[in-house]
């Protein structure tokens, strides 16, 4: 109790200090933007997240807008699988898809939207099946612990999901329609305006509805013998966004994305129908002056189950209210060097009502303080983090990380970086390992990961027409405290693993311009290696030094595409080894090789702009199987359309 | 001399033809004699098997129904296993509804003969020889939510499987969360599963595949097997129950502090073994009273006997379901033998 009040006193001290140092801090920006240009552009960067500027010496990997466009009507699954070498542990279509990041478990990855994790906090992770591609503008993906800098999940890495303002003035329409295989489509209606509110502020908006009807009518029952689940997923979504800002450059920004999936497997059989819907509502307002940015957030989260009586479902409802506030301090950045530094506070309030804890209303408060040190000259980019969170009736550790990058050779036309980070990482148990009724545990210890990397990045132009990036990064990421529950005592949750995932991955990119014509290939590689290395009873012996399970040891992507004026041929490729399915690997599902093709071509017709894509999907026919060991979908199509208007857009 | 060398190139070219008929001779039969393990998988992984291990060895085949077929699979959890007329029956209870099946093998190679599927099969739960060519099969049916009560329908069915045909021939309505079957002469005895409330012990003519009565027990009736002396014992809540098959009357009723578990009966029929409260005991048919003598001091989560050996095999416990469990071998007098790798989660043992 006393060091709790210790630990409030502890964060009102230092919100006050943030506060009280406001005035001198904004002067001080004020005066140096005045002095240079150079200040006011870091002073747009600012609005970037932490993550993507804090974390010197780690992998951070930007999806580009055409790789989103062609996912435009598929789920954050499909982009990430194809573009990165992260591993997903698939049900089946529309159905849960959760996801293992540099061999971490599903809920050691945080998933951020404008910068708020969303992890869906009764399950401690995020069902990639709910996540659309549509719902947000920008995709990023941290690689590593960076728990320093994101808080709790980040053990593995961190997906950063963004909404980007337009400022080009005017309204602009979209229509999406997809027609797929199996009667499967998909919807998409938005609006996209920019306009001046008076002579000092202007307003950016976005407003974006979609559905999709996934009733996956397969013209077969089995493939090679593995059944198909019959199931249905309907999805709807709503996103708003608006976004005001000042000519002095303070900015507010309203966020809303309502999210409602519906997934019904076995629909044919009153019975044994099971359905699962999932429902979020995520509100954010943020506002931005100078050098300060206040965040409040209010995300609920809905998860229904019910089996063959769909009225009466077992409910799980959590709200979260989030504050934050970051405030950040140029110690100096009119020399040859640069030094940030970004120290913030968050508080956020959890209620969770949830059938399995019981069905009473259970709540928990949680705090972080936190700075960010960012310390930038020609060739030097370090940086040094340092959080600390606080969580009723819970102990998270101290978590701090330092990274550095050095560029080994700066040339106008080809540029050598290494990379090296060292990060601590800490994950705060899920509201099931701590509340659910007999079988959770309120004394958990927080999950203790310690990450080291290296890294080599470059990037060069080959000659006038041919550009190449490249990049390397070996990790070794060990996780103490991992919780398990333990079928010995009767599935209690417990600390007892540790697991230490070590791996390398090379990406590669060489893009090619000549006139009218481009072509670009894109080439990852991954080896993951990651194992439970603790004997915590007998039978454990046969589990020490096995490979994670659905954790590929080699996965690849390929991406290539021929691009001439507006038409685009793709092909993007996923390969993988096999994937354990025990954890002694004693049984494994087959490695696999995945294969798309895209046609794209956008037309100008009246003042439209249309965009029309072809897709095949799975063109080989490989057989992948779900968890569930059901076969997933053979070859299959889909023709998009997209259409802009007015066409001048875009 | 050249008369000898065309001799010996003919004895040669017969030698070779007589080697050649040998090699296609008749299939190996690797499976002919030996136990067969049943592993149940991990709930909803779908990953069940069957393995199988020779008396002599300390190694078990393993997935040896992928190993004769390797195009096909079980994809389903391993829920039962017998022979009828040199023919296997393997149950495969998928989590998904209309995803069950049963699998007819040869029982020598087993090599799949034919697949039965949903409708005919949902939700099976134990496959009895019910004549020279017939299999009984209960089934529970598409199963709801528990918590709603709408998990076992009601009633369940017994699917009749005619080994000629490899077909199910009629479907027997029984009792609500059917399962286990014990025949007695001409007769069948049918009960359900504990947690179903059923409290009808149902009895099946046979010959005519019709239910001949429906007795009310008081408590669930799970038969077990027929002893020594021809009578039917069962489990009814915490008490094993000798029945007079002919009368239909009660006899014998020992009560347990708490219901004995994995209870299987001694090769010679005079005893059964069971487990209680982390032990594992040995009663004979002719108790008086509930009190059993230990074999062996710790638990298991399926026991079965070797009516060759009279050996005892006992499974894990708890099982681990995500790594494989063991089978742990003792003699009967209780002493231990030694402890078998087999696959995910054995629940069952089918001893020839």
């Amino acid at each position: 109790m006393k060091t709790q009040s210790l630990r409030w006193w502890v964060l009102g001290w230092f919100v006050g200090f943030i506060a009280g140092q406001q005035a001198t801090a904004q002067s001080d920006s004020a005066t140096t933007s005045r002095l240079s240009n150079a200040v006011s552009l870091s002073a747009v960067t600012v609005r970037a997240i932490a993550p993507e500027r804090f974390l010197a010496g780690q992998k951070i990997q930007r999806i580009d807008s055409t790789t989103l466009l062609q996912f435009r009507f598929a789920s954050i699954t499909d982009a990430l699988a194809f573009n990165t070498p992260l591993a997903f542990k698939n049900y089946g279509p529309g159905q849960l898809a959760t996801v293992s990041f540099r061999g971490t478990s599903a809920s050691h990855t945080a998933v951020l939207w404008n910068g708020i994790n969303i992890n869906q906090p009764n399950l401690g992770l995020t069902d990639f099946s709910t996540i659309p591609v549509a719902g947000f503008d920008r995709l990023a993906v941290q690689y590593g612990s960076s728990s320093s800098a994101v808080g709790s999940d980040a053990v593995g890495g961190s997906i950063l999901l963004g909404s980007t303002p337009s400022w080009q003035p005017g309204i602009r329409l979209m229509v999406g329609q997809q027609i797929a295989s199996f009667r499967n489509n998909q919807t998409h209606l938005g609006a996209q305006y920019a306009l001046p509110l008076g002579a000092s502020w202007k307003l950016s908006g976005k407003s974006l509805i979609y559905r999709s009807q996934l009733n996956n009518e397969y013209p077969y029952t089995e493939r090679q013998h593995y059944f198909l689940e019959p199931s249905t997923t309907s999805q709807r979504g709503l996103i708003q966004d608006l976004t005001f800002l000042h000519k002095s450059g303070r900015q507010l920004s309203i966020n809303a994305w309502l999210t409602d999936n519906d997934l019904i497997q076995s629909p044919q059989d009153t019975l044994a129908r099971e359905r699962t819907r999932t429902q979020s509502a995520r509100l954010l307002a943020t506002y931005e002056a100078n050098r300060m940015t206040i965040r409040v957030g209010w995300i609920r989260d809905i998860l229904d189950y019910a089996k063959g009586n769909l009225n009466n479902p077992s409910h799980t409802q959590t709200n979260r209210f989030i504050t934050r506030i970051e405030r950040e301090f140029a110690l100096a950045s009119n020399r040859p060097y640069q030094l940030t530094l970004r120290t913030g506070a968050e508080w956020s309030h959890y209620g969770t009502r949830t059938d399995g804890y019981g069905g009473q209303l259970i709540e928990e408060d949680r705090a972080d303080l936190y700075a960010l040190l960012r310390f930038q000259t020609t060739r030097w980019l370090l940086s040094a983090n340092v959080r600390q969170a606080f969580v009723t009736r819970f102990n998270p550790p101290l978590t701090p990380s330092v990274g550095a990058e050095y560029r080994l050779v700066q040339q106008k036309r080809f540029t050598l970086t290494a990379k090296g980070a060292v990060s601590r990482s800490y994950r705060v148990p899920t509201l099931n390992e701590r509340y659910w009724a007999d079988l959770g545990n309120p004394n958990l210890l927080p999950e203790n990961g310690f990450n080291l990397e290296t890294g080599l990045a470059t990037a060069g132009a080959l000659s006038d027409h041919l550009n190449l990036t490249a990049e390397l990064s070996a990790y070794r990421n060990r996780v103490d405290n991992w919780t398990y529950w333990n079928p010995t005592t009767n599935y209690h949750v417990e600390n007892l693993q540790l697991v230490v995932a070590r791996g390398l991955e090379l990406t590669t990119g060489l893009i090619y311009t000549q006139a009218d014509w481009k072509a670009g290939i894109r080439l990852g590689y991954a080896f993951t290696r990651s194992s439970q290395e603790r004997a915590y009873d007998a039978y454990s012996q046969d589990v020490i030094g096995k490979q994670l399970v659905y954790v590929p040891l080699h996965s690849g992507t390929l991406n290539t595409y021929l691009q001439q004026g507006r038409s685009r041929i793709s092909l993007q490729m996923q390969a993988n080894s096999r994937r354990y399915t025990t954890f002694d690997n004693s049984q494994f599902f087959k490695g696999s090789v995945l294969a798309n093709v895209v046609l794209e071509h956008s037309v100008n017709w009246r003042f439209m702009l249309v965009r029309i894509q072809g897709q095949v999907n799975n063109v080989f026919d490989t057989l992948v199987l779900g968890v569930k060991r059901n076969a997933m979908p053979g070859r299959n199509w889909a023709i998009n359309l997209i259409i802009n208007f007015p066409s001048n857009t875009q | 001399m050249k008369k000898q060398w065309i001799k010996s190139i003919v004895v040669g070219l017969v030698a070779l033809s007589v080697w050649n008929c040998k090699t296609s001779d008749p299939e190996p039969t690797p499976y002919e004699s030996g136990v067969f393990i049943l592993n149940a998988g991990n709930f909803s992984s779908n990953n069940g098997t069957v393995s199988f291990l020779s008396r002599a060895s300390q190694t078990v085949a393993t997935n040896i129904f992928q190993t004769a077929n390797p195009s096909l699979v079980l994809s389903g959890g391993v829920q039962g296993y017998t022979e009828v007329n040199g023919k296997g029956l393997i149950l495969v209870d998928n989590n998904t509804a209309g995803q069950d099946k049963v699998e007819i093998v040869d029982y020598a190679t087993f090599k799949s003969l034919a697949t039965l599927k949903s409708p005919d099969i949902e939700n099976p739960r134990q496959v009895i020889q019910a004549g020279p060519n017939k299999a009984y099969i209960s089934c529970w049916d598409v199963s709801g939510d528990f918590s709603a009560g709408t998990f076992y329908k009601d009633p369940g069915y017994i699917a009749v499987v005619d080994l000629n045909t490899r077909t199910v021939t009629k479907k027997i309505a029984a009792v609500k969360g059917v399962e286990n079957m014990v025949v007695v002469g001409t007769e069948v005895f049918v009960g359900s599963n504990a947690y179903s409330g059923n409290k009808t012990l149902m009895v099946i003519d046979l010959n005519t595949d019709s239910v001949k009565e429906r007795i009310d027990f008081g408590s669930t009736p799970e038969p077990i097997a027929v002893d020594a002396n021809n009578k039917l014992w069962l489990r009814a809540g915490s008490a094993l129950v000798r029945v007079n098959p002919a009368t239909r009357l009660t006899e014998q009723r020992l009560t347990f502090s708490e219901t004995p578990g994995s209870v299987v009966i001694s090769t010679d029929k005079q005893a059964f073994y069971y487990t209680l409260g982390g032990k594992t005991y040995q009663i004979s048919i002719n108790a008086t009273n509930a009190t059993g003598t230990v074999v062996i001091s710790r638990s298991f989560s399926t026991l079965g006997v070797d009516p060759q050996t009279k050996r005892i095999y006992g499974t894990q416990n708890p099982l681990l379901y995500t790594q494989a469990g063991y089978v742990i071998r003792y003699e009967s007098s209780g002493a231990l033998v030694d402890s078998i790798k087999a696959e995910i989660a054995p629940s069952g043992f089918y001893f020839r």
